[in-house]
């Protein structure tokens, strides 16, 4: 199997998983592999096999002890969870230091976080910095850029839901703020999508420019 | 799974048990952290990237088979490739840059060799030995350091596309060798 005779398309595929795990490919090349991670069970198993072969060099990577990243973690995940523990803790140790009043001031004062709902998914895209997040708080999905940067002026971020088989359909035009669009909690494994359309958006219903970022919906 | 305690961590965790989660974070942490250390080389990134794991790690744990992945493995391909995508988004990637490439641990000092002779990785490693010792070396230096075919290039004094065909017969051979 060494020589050089043609690879049939099942072996080019392994091969190009083996490349995938190994991490060697090109950007480009890179993201056409994931892309067909999402897409072709058969490829992803090959994947999978090939990230179990080369797993016992895992062991090569030392330990190194970690910071502790949690809290941040768990504030992105679970912001109302994360808030309320804090005020708990604040009014506990105010309780103790000053009295209730003080500690009142504190809880109903405090600084709300911008979005205050969980995160559901997170949207973006390999190599680019364009980053947007998904949150749900019951009524209203809420999403918002948190990296990269507004396109220019004659061109606008547009929202995109897509059910599993279906076309997508428009949620709305993403500014600088946070897009809020009443709407039931969308089902795990839907994608939420974003693209860049003329400004006013689509005309077609459809995208119609270039996918920036993609996410898929996760059930918390 | 009772031999796998990650695995039945990351099946609480996708049952909402936050405690799971803090233990998930609590003992396996310093091994995520060495992985992405090791890849992005720096202790920013690294930390930056260890909370994006993380995030990764609860909003996909519903989605991890304990089938077809141990635990351990699932969680370093999460951050092998965040860490990989990174380092192919930099902008300086594929042009080689000299102080990247001279700052990477020397492959032919055998530092994976002995990794193999030290009786790690026994399974793979018996395969690797059917490899050309130069082969070996780079396909274990491109997995474990996160090098594109553009830094191995470089390294080995030879065009892109030669790597490129030298590592895919190294793969291939390595795949003739696990399956019989």
């Amino acid at each position: 199997m060494t020589d050089d005779r043609a690879l049939t398309l099942m072996e080019e595929a392994d091969l190009l998983a083996a490349e995938f795990v190994m991490g060697t490919l090109p950007l480009a090349e890179r993201a056409g592999a994931e892309a067909r991670i999402k897409s072709e069970p058969a490829f992803a198993a090959m994947v999978t096999a090939w990230e179990n072969h080369l797993s016992d060099l895992n062991d090569a990577y030392v330990d190194v002890p970690a910071p502790d990243v949690m809290p941040k973690v768990e504030a992105r995940l679970f912001p109302q969870a994360a808030r309320a523990r804090a005020n708990w803790l604040g009014w506990l140790s105010g309780a103790l230091a000053a009295g209730v009043l003080a500690v009142a001031a504190m809880v109903f004062f405090a600084p709300a976080p911008t979005i205050d709902a969980p995160l559901i998914a997170t949207l973006g895209a390999e190599g680019s910095p364009l980053a947007f997040e998904a949150r749900y708080d019951g009524a209203s999905l809420i999403v918002a850029r948190v990296a990269g940067a507004a396109p220019d002026t004659n061109s606008v971020h547009e929202l995109w839901i897509i059910a599993p088989e279906a076309a997508p359909i428009s949620l709305g035009l993403l500014g600088d703020d946070p897009l809020s669009i009443p709407y039931p909690m969308p089902p795990a494994g839907w994608t939420l999508a974003v693209s860049l359309e003329p400004t006013g958006g689509s005309t077609t219903g459809a995208p119609t420019g270039p996918v920036l970022a993609t996410g898929e919906v996760t059930d918390l | 799974m009772s031999d796998d305690p990650v695995a039945s961590l990351l099946s609480q965790i996708a049952a909402q048990d936050r405690a799971a989660f803090r233990d998930l974070y609590a003992t396996t942490s310093a091994k995520l952290f060495g992985v992405l250390l090791r890849m992005l080389g720096d202790r920013g990134e690294a930390e930056d990237a260890l909370q994006e794991v993380y995030t990764r790690v609860r909003l996909r744990a519903g989605r991890y088979d304990s089938v077809r992945a141990r635990g351990m493995t699932w969680l370093i391909a999460i951050s092998r490739n965040l860490a990989i995508d990174r380092l192919r988004a930099r902008p300086d990637a594929g042009i080689g840059d000299e102080a990247v490439i001279d700052a990477l641990p020397d492959l032919s000092s055998g530092i994976e060799t002995r990794m193999i002779a030290a009786g790690e990785a026994r399974r793979v490693a018996d395969c690797f030995q059917t490899l050309e010792p130069d082969k070996a070396a780079a396909v274990q230096g491109a997995y474990l350091n996160g090098l594109s075919y553009a830094d191995l290039a470089v390294r080995h004094n030879v065009p892109v596309n030669t790597m490129r065909t030298w590592l895919r017969r190294g793969l291939l051979k390595l795949k003739e060798c696990l399956q019989s």
